[in-house]
């Protein structure tokens, strides 16, 4: 199992600054169901349905679901709003 | 202005800055003596949203993925327009009638410049990690929603 912290950014600061979640693979895909499963469980179905909107990123890098991250953390990006 | 973040490259400049942007003096960042055309857009918070009031916008920002989307969006509107470009976005807390977003644009004739900053602020907004907390007269606080990133 490994844990990765997840960073929030936007709506998803209500959460906080970052969150953990434990996973059985570094994909993008296991980490945003770890996601989902966590906001689940926090009663938060309004920010799971932000989630199948939102991207991950590590670093500098937007990630597409299949893609596995090298590190232990990702920043998870609702839909964007600047302007 | 408190930039924390600026990418410039011949043709163009963007940067980020902690609180509200300057708009003076913008003009002068775009200056070419083959350009007669100048175009400025400045994007300034309003005291509505929704048909509720608002007294400021608190934006979030990704430093590094806004930096590099705002390089990538520059790169992209000096390939399309022949203009000289430069592009500001705040972050944290902006008030009503201060602006949060500027952008200017030069070009020899008007239509570049004024297409390159109107196809800048569109773009901005749906391709930029950039998130709004609107802020109420009565400090009531809600994120807006906004355009989502991940390809469908």
């Amino acid at each position: 199992m490994i844990t990765v912290s997840v960073q929030c950014l936007g709506v998803f600061r209500e959460l906080g600054d970052d969150f953990d979640v434990d996973v059985e693979s570094r994909s993008v895909l296991a980490i945003r169901n770890a996601v989902s499963a966590h906001l689940i469980k926090l009663n938060r179905p309004d920010l799971d349905r932000v989630l199948r909107r939102s991207i991950f990123a590590e670093g500098d890098e937007l990630l597409k679901d299949h893609i596995a991250i090298e590190g232990s953390t990702v920043s998870l990006l609702p839909p964007v709003a600047g302007g | 202005m408190d930039l924390f973040s600026e990418i410039t490259e011949d043709r163009w400049k963007c940067g980020l800055t902690d609180g509200p942007c300057q708009t003076t003096g913008l003009d002068l960042l775009v200056t070419d003596p083959a350009h007669g055309a100048v175009a400025q857009f400045f994007g300034v918070v309003r005291n509505h949203n929704d048909g509720l009031a608002a007294a400021a916008v608190d934006y979030d920002v990704h430093p590094e993925l806004a930096s590099k989307a705002l390089a990538e969006l520059c790169r992209d509107i000096c390939a399309e327009y022949p203009v000289r470009l430069v592009i500001f976005h705040s972050r944290g807390f902006v008030r009503v009638g201060e602006a949060s977003v500027v952008i200017a644009a030069s070009s020899a004739h008007r239509r570049d410049a004024l297409g390159a900053v109107s196809d800048a602020i569109d773009q901005l907004k749906v391709r930029v990690p950039i998130w709004k907390k609107e802020i109420g007269l009565d400090d009531e606080q809600r994120w807006l929603d906004g355009h989502s990133l991940r390809e469908e």
